[in-house]
């Protein structure tokens, strides 16, 4: 019995390796073939393309949800371009670091041709030399022109660092763009008998004041009952200091601008809503809360709608209030499709991206309900009113109306590096650890390392 | 022909052999030297270093046969089985095995149902021990075991797809350079059987120690040459990689210490007040406030260049000063109480070994949400318990302290370490619980006799002859806990926070090399850390032996 | 005295279970809540107080409301009713004397008039601030009382009776529920996130790793136990510091060496690097040496080659290291994560391991909880399953490697 077992074993075990050498099943041929192709080092593709009949360009972007992926997916399906195989990859998720991997490929040249990057990853790849500039394709296209997408992120993507100035250069054309709103749980404003903050924007009178009064009013209904939820990094304590008219960093964004007295004058008031107890602790999640019908707002982009359509009170959106410096200091959010400096086929990949930020594509994604369009069509736009609920979407497009910040690479210096110094120096002066003075004392002093 | 003519005739065509494979080597070895094939760089280098070696060993090898030394067939034995496994390696990949891993979980899937049938057979195999008085009827359940397990095994091939593996095998072989490889290959298995047979052996009056040394590599070979493959030669290259400036794209430039002295960049200052600014008195150009210290009265500045690895430092630290305790410690009384003879005991010590099964990114995922502070169940319960004091006194005794686990700086890390001596503690428990079950129940009997209570047994007995045992347990779960980086990756948002309270050195090398594409100074601080852990088990040991000494 | 010494007895056994139950408590219950909350809904989910159990509200189909209506308890005259909610957010107001604040009056906005009509509304002045007004009926007699805040109720009324209705805070009120379960939560995430080809991928490697694993250790340990060769101790010292290395040391040159093999996103690269381990090797060599000498030197006198002897003696006799290297290999192999995250790209799920798939649910599926504890629990489960069957060998046999090591 023990011999036989023996052998048994080990010719299932050899007849399991034989089993392994099947040709690889046709639906990931692409990838199989195309792998150590690609690892081969750039210079051994001329010698693998005639064995491809077309061309096989792989893309990829970032899901937030698997619906999302999903509609990716079919659009990867069913775009038409001449001679092109597409390959979809859905990237990770935010979580599961997404640009951690893309990183690491791209070091390795085994990223995909084109890929989508957040909008502050621009110019960190771009002065590395992983992206393809694609002016001189741009400039040959008919029917192109940079004025298509919103200004803000066409800015950071036609910057060109060896002229430091905006327009010569292309590294890719924005997939859709999202500004923060505060999503309202309507059934604890009205318990708390405070005023409706929609009629209050309607009337103008939605100010940091009347935002700080519903906040208390609700945040008096129990112990763990909140006015305000906001998410612990860089975009909604941002908007404080925007609305008080600070910034991250000086004009021309070469320093650190965290220590003027508008931002600091932001940061006071994001302080004092963590202190006093109104808002969810700093750091965090305030959307479990939310859900739980236990926070009044909830400041988040539209990427968190599909979410919270599953409650089951009442809730609308609004416009951030409008702080001393006269706007609400809102956040125009974007990220990029960008095509890999090291493709075989940089036509096709400027094809893909074309294809892939039409007015049409882009309606796609946006159905979904957690995006934006990124062109500038009032078209579009009309469209994305549609996409209910929250009944005032006009809430979000009044925010990229209203003149908002960019978010955006830093150009002169290390965005990664900037924002974990100031994470860290806002995250203890949230939860009450260090006092303003301390941080205005220290803060630039370390993030400046990052220029 | 004698069998004298058939050694004589065998030595001969090894000699032949060798002859041939030295020239073949040779012109390799030249063609790679001068960097005649489509390889990068350093793969010629390798290349030329490998085949002047096999040359130069076959040209040894032949010169020894052709002396009729013994050596010569060790030698020979080793370079041929050397580049057997090379090429079979090769016709591996030729055959696509590595990649079939792949095809092979398309459908594995279809197969596991037959898997059952496997065990079903092994279980009917295993009914014939009840039978030993009656051997017709074990020998029965034996062959039906075997039987039912056999077309389990087959049905299970057919349906993972044995006959299209097959037949894709088979159509490989119409390739030139796979047929080539085979053919190789079998050239290379006969030398191999020449040289291995007793009577050649003889022939060369090989030794005993000979034979031992030929088993002796063959069985290490494959762990051995795996090791080197993916364990050594990267180790290596990392080495080389601290000492660079490498980013991942492109070249590496030695730079000698320049990242262990950025790791390691510290620099004092002398304070006028305790509050006065850092950039007053070091060069915040390099160096960033690290901490202030009191030193009777004096205070002094402390500045890094590299800030975050001090905090990560700190934090792995302290990780492991507060999880090792809370894992081994509780885990030594559950086992002292577990050793007790009493009903139920088994019970118990499955349940405390199921979390060590359980895969660390889902029990962090659990306790993601146990630990979310507005809606979980850890503060919820806290709640209650406090509710309950306070009702029981009749006042407000206490507060709900509402405590953001994962968003509050102080306590963040509290909670990582809160589930890894959770997942620990068990696997911990089981160990010791051996350990204990291996000290004589004399000794304890004899402890009775003297008198000693139950206390002073624990402390004279087990405690001392627990020490191996002991001595393990804290030096895996040391090690284990320096390199924590799961549990953070996946329960904290973003990875390390809230703030830097719990980068630990792994996350943060991870962040470096893969983030911000610093590769050479991640290596640095991998190196760093090996340090750190080979230390620390260094000093465990020494006080090991100190106390078995003693 | 004998009975007293039984009631001690009984005292200290039933502390020792108690303390033992806890911690067994505590080491189950996260486990629990994972398996429970996989079986939610998703607005269940997030219900604050949390309970265990999966529940749903229960609704009734009431004449003359297209939609059936949500039951809650409510507060009838002290009783505690099941009561149907017919309207959320009515306003109400909170009325009061301004003699005395305290005998507060709760009166719907819609219904108040103010004191003196629309077109004379009366006020009073307060601190310095015109109050309005309103009259109130209590009890029959209307007093002018001022307006003390505002709020918004829900409006619940008697299924069997709707004109006997009630006003009571909705976020407070507790709904009528019953237990129920959504295992369909499993199917979501297998299909979804192909937590199937995952399950398989992480099985396969386990399998490969395991038996790989076993055998190139035994065979090494054999070697560096029994077998004389030049360099040997010295190998084995070097092996035994190895040991010590962390993974991460590893991490970036061996995901070169992936690269250029062209391994990359492949199964390949989590299985064949990780069948050679200087652990495994150093376990079955300890082991294989406590073996005693002559059992082996008989055999060589009886003309057995050193695989027979490996097989016939030495494996039979090293079941339990074997079953200690097999459970520490399976664990790992099973729950790895570092490496898979480097070397396989997160959106593949060809190449896909559970532990990876796990962490990309926890992203996309951040906002549904029972969602990604239902993937953790498909992660956790089968080893936990192949544990509770295979209980004693797997305990007993981990037990000796604290012995040999």
């Amino acid at each position: 019995m023990k011999n036989v077992r023996f052998y048994l074993i080990f010719v299932v075990f050899a007849a399991l390796i034989l089993t392994g050498c099947t040709s690889p099943a046709p639906t990931s041929a692409p990838i199989a073939t195309e792998a150590p192709a690609a690892t081969a080092a750039p210079a051994a593709t001329p010698e693998s393309a005639p064995a491809a009949e077309g061309v096989t360009l792989r893309w990829r972007t970032r899901p937030d949800n698997q619906e999302e992926a999903n509609v990716y997916q079919s659009i990867s399906d069913n775009l038409n371009l001449d001679g092109v195989t597409l390959v979809y990859e859905p990237g990770g998720s935010e979580t599961a670091s997404y640009q951690d991997v893309l990183k690491t490929e791209l070091a390795s040249g085994t990223a995909p041709d084109v890929f989508w990057i957040p909008g502050t990853d621009v110019a960190d790849f771009a002065t590395r030399g992983l992206l393809y500039d694609l002016r001189s394709l741009a400039d040959a296209t008919a029917g192109y022109a940079d004025s298509d997408f919103y200004p803000g992120p066409m800015f950071h993507l036609t910057f060109d660092p060896a002229t430091s100035s905006a327009g010569p250069a292309l590294w890719g054309l924005p997939r859709d763009v999202s500004t923060f709103a505060l999503y309202l749980n309507l059934d604890l404003i009205a318990e708390a008998g405070a005023d409706d903050p929609r009629e209050l924007e309607a009337n103008g009178e939605w100010t940091w004041e009347k935002f700080l009064e519903v906040a208390a009013a609700v945040n008096a209904l129990g112990s763990d009952v909140r006015g305000y939820g906001g998410s612990a990094w860089w975009g909604p304590y941002g908007v404080w200091m925007n609305a008080a008219g600070g910034n991250f960093f000086n004009a021309d964004r070469t320093a650190c601008g965290l220590d003027t007295p508008e931002a600091l004058a932001g940061l006071t008031f994001a302080q004092n809503l963590y202190t006093s107890g109104v808002a969810v602790p700093y750091g965090e999640d305030p959307e479990p809360p939310f859900r739980a019908g236990n926070v009044a707002m909830f400041q988040n982009g539209r990427w968190a709608t599909p979410g919270i359509r599953t409650v089951e009170f009442d809730w609308d959106v609004v416009g951030l209030p409008t702080g001393p410096a006269g706007n609400p200091g809102n956040w125009l959010f974007w990220g990029a499709y960008v095509v890999n400096a090291n493709t075989a086929h940089p036509e096709q990949a400027w094809q893909l991206v074309q294809a892939l930020t039409t007015a049409q594509t882009q309606g796609q994604v946006a159905a979904l309900g957690a995006n934006i369009p990124s062109r500038v069509s009032q078209e579009a736009l009309n469209a994305f009113l549609t996409f209910t609920p929250p009944a005032n979407n006009q809430a979000f497009l009044d925010g990229l109306a209203n003149s908002p910040t960019a978010e955006g690479p830093l150009w002169a210096g290390s965005w990664p590096e900037f924002v974990s110094v100031m994470d860290a120096a806002v995250s203890s002066l949230l939860s009450g650890q260090s006092s303003i003075d301390d941080f205005a004392n220290t803060v630039c002093d370390e993030a400046n390392k990052a220029f | 022909m004698t069998p004298r003519d058939t050694f004589r005739f065998s030595l001969q065509l090894l000699l032949l052999w060798h002859g041939i494979l030295a020239a073949a080597a040779a012109i390799g070895a030249y063609l790679a030297a001068t960097q005649a094939f489509d390889l990068p760089n350093w793969a010629h280098t390798l290349l030329a270093i490998l085949l002047g070696l096999s040359m130069a060993a076959s040209a040894g090898a032949a010169w020894w046969l052709w002396r009729r030394d013994r050596r010569g067939r060790n030698l020979s034995l080793i370079l041929n089985y050397l580049l057997f496994v090379a090429l079979l390696l090769l016709w591996f990949q030729s055959f696509n095995f590595y990649l079939g891993i792949n095809s092979l979980a398309n459908t594995f899937g279809r197969g596991v149902p037959f898997l059952l049938l496997l065990l079903i057979g092994y279980v009917v195999g295993a009914q014939a021990d009840r039978f030993e008085q009656k051997p017709a009827r074990a020998r029965f359940f034996t062959r039906a075991g075997k039987y039912i397990a056999l077309i389990g095994a087959l049905f299970f091939l057919y349906a993972v797809g044995i006959l299209a593996g097959l037949q894709s095998f088979l159509a490989r072989f119409s390739s030139l350079q796979a047929l080539a490889l085979t053919l190789l290959l079998a050239l290379l298995a006969l030398m191999l059987w020449l040289a291995w047979r007793p009577g050649v052996a003889q022939a060369l009056s090989a030794r005993n120690s000979d034979e031992e040394m030929l088993y002796g590599l063959l069985f290490l070979s494959p762990n051995l040459l795996g090791f080197l493959l993916f364990f050594a030669g990267p180790l290596l290259l990392s080495l080389y990689t601290s000492f660079t400036d490498w980013d991942a794209f492109g070249t590496r430039n030695w730079i000698g210490l320049a990242n262990y002295g950025e790791i390691f960049g510290l620099t004092f200052a002398n304070l006028q007040s305790p509050t006065q600014l850092a950039r007053e008195v070091i060069d915040i150009t390099r160096f960033d406030e690290l901490a202030r210290l009191n030193l009777f009265g004096k205070h002094i500045l402390v500045g890094a260049e590299d800030k975050l690895f001090w905090t990560a430092l700190r934090n792995t630290l302290l990780f492991v000063l507060l999880a090792v305790p809370l894992s081994v410690v509780p885990a030594l009384l559950l086992a002292n109480t577990l050793n007790a003879k009493i009903r139920g005991m088994s019970l118990f010590r499955a349940i405390y070994f199921v979390p060590t099964i359980a895969a660390v990114v889902g029990v962090a995922l659990i306790w993601r949400w146990l630990y979310n502070s507005t809606v979980g169940w850890i503060n919820y319960i806290i709640a209650a318990i406090i509710g309950w004091i306070n009702g029981l006194a009749g006042a407000e005794l206490l507060s709900d302290p509402a405590i953001g686990w994962l968003s509050d700086t102080r306590v963040a890390l509290l909670a990582v370490v809160i589930i890894a001596s959770w997942q620990w503690l068990g696997f911990n428990t089981v160990l010791f619980l051996a350990g204990l079950q291996g000290i004589p129940k004399s000794l304890y009997e004899a402890a009775t006799v003297d008198g000693a209570g139950s206390l002073a047994k624990f402390l004279r007995v087990t405690v001392p002859l627990l020490a191996p045992t002991t001595f393990f347990v804290l030096t895996t779960t040391t090690i284990q806990a320096m390199q924590l980086f799961d549990q953070v990756f996946v329960l904290t948002t973003p990875p390390g926070g809230p703030g830097t309270s719990t980068t630990t050195i792994v996350l943060y090398l991870y962040q470096s090399g893969f983030r911000e594409f610093r590769q050479g100074y991640a290596s640095a601080i991998a190196w760093v850390l090996f340090l750190l852990i080979f230390g620390l088990t260094l000093v465990q040991f020494q006080r090991q032996r100190a106390g078995a000494d003693a | 005295m004998k009975n007293s010494l039984r009631w001690t007895n009984f005292l200290k056994n039933l502390s020792i279970y108690l303390i033992l139950s806890l911690f067994a408590l505590i080491m189950i219950f996260p486990f629990l809540v994972m398996f429970t909350t996989s079986l939610k809904s998703a607005s269940d989910t997030f219900r604050f107080p949390p309970r265990l159990l999966p529940r749903e509200a229960l609704s009734m189909e009431v004449a003359g409301f297209a939609e059936p209506l949500p039951l809650y308890y409510v507060d009838v005259d002290g009783a505690e009713r099941e009561y149907v909610l017919i309207e959320k957010n009515v306003r109400v107001g909170v009325y009061a004397p301004a003699d005395d604040l305290a005998a507060e009056q709760v009166r719907e906005l819609a219904l108040v008039k103010p004191t003196g009509g629309e077109s004379n509304p009366q006020s009073l002045l307060i601190a310095g601030k015109q109050e309005p007004l309103y009259d109130i009926e209590v009890a029959g007699q209307i007093t002018p009382m001022i307006q003390v805040r505002r709020t918004a109720l829900g409006r619940f009324a008697d299924p069997e009776n709707l004109d006997r209705t009630v006003l009571q805070n909705l976020r407070l009120s507790q709904p009528v529920d019953r237990l129920t379960a959504h295992p369909e939560n499993y199917q979501d995430v297998i299909s979804l996130h192909s937590m199937d080809r995952s399950l398989t991928n992480t099985a396969l490697v386990t399998i490969i790793v395991v038996l790989g694993q076993l055998s190139t250790s035994i065979l090494g340990g054999y070697a560096f136990a029994r077998l004389r060769f030049p360099g040997r101790n010295q190998l084995f010292l070097i092996y035994l510091g190895t040991i010590m290395i962390p993974f991460v040391v590893l991490i970036t040159p061996l995901y070169q060496l992936m690269v250029q093999i062209g391994w990359v996103d492949t199964l390949a690269a989590l299985t064949l690097p990780w069948i050679f381990t200087a652990y495994g090797t150093f376990l079955m060599r300890q082991f294989f040496i406590s073996i005693p000498l002559e059992i082996e030197e008989a055999a060589v006198l009886d003309g057995a080659n050193r695989f027979q002897i490996l097989r016939r003696i030495f494996l039979p006799a090293s079941t339990p290291a074997l079953a200690t290297l097999a459970t520490f290999t399976f664990l790992y192999a099973w729950n790895s994560f570092f490496w898979p995250l480097v070397v396989i790209n997160t959106g593949n799920a060809e190449s896909r391991v559970l532990t990876l798939a796990l962490s990309v649910l926890g992203g996309r599926a951040a906002d549904s909880p029972n969602l990604v504890l239902a993937g953790a629990s498909i992660a956790i489960l089968p080893p936990l399953f192949i544990y509770i069957l295979g209980q004693r060998f797997f305990v007993e046999s981990s037990t000796s490697s604290g012995v040999k090591g």
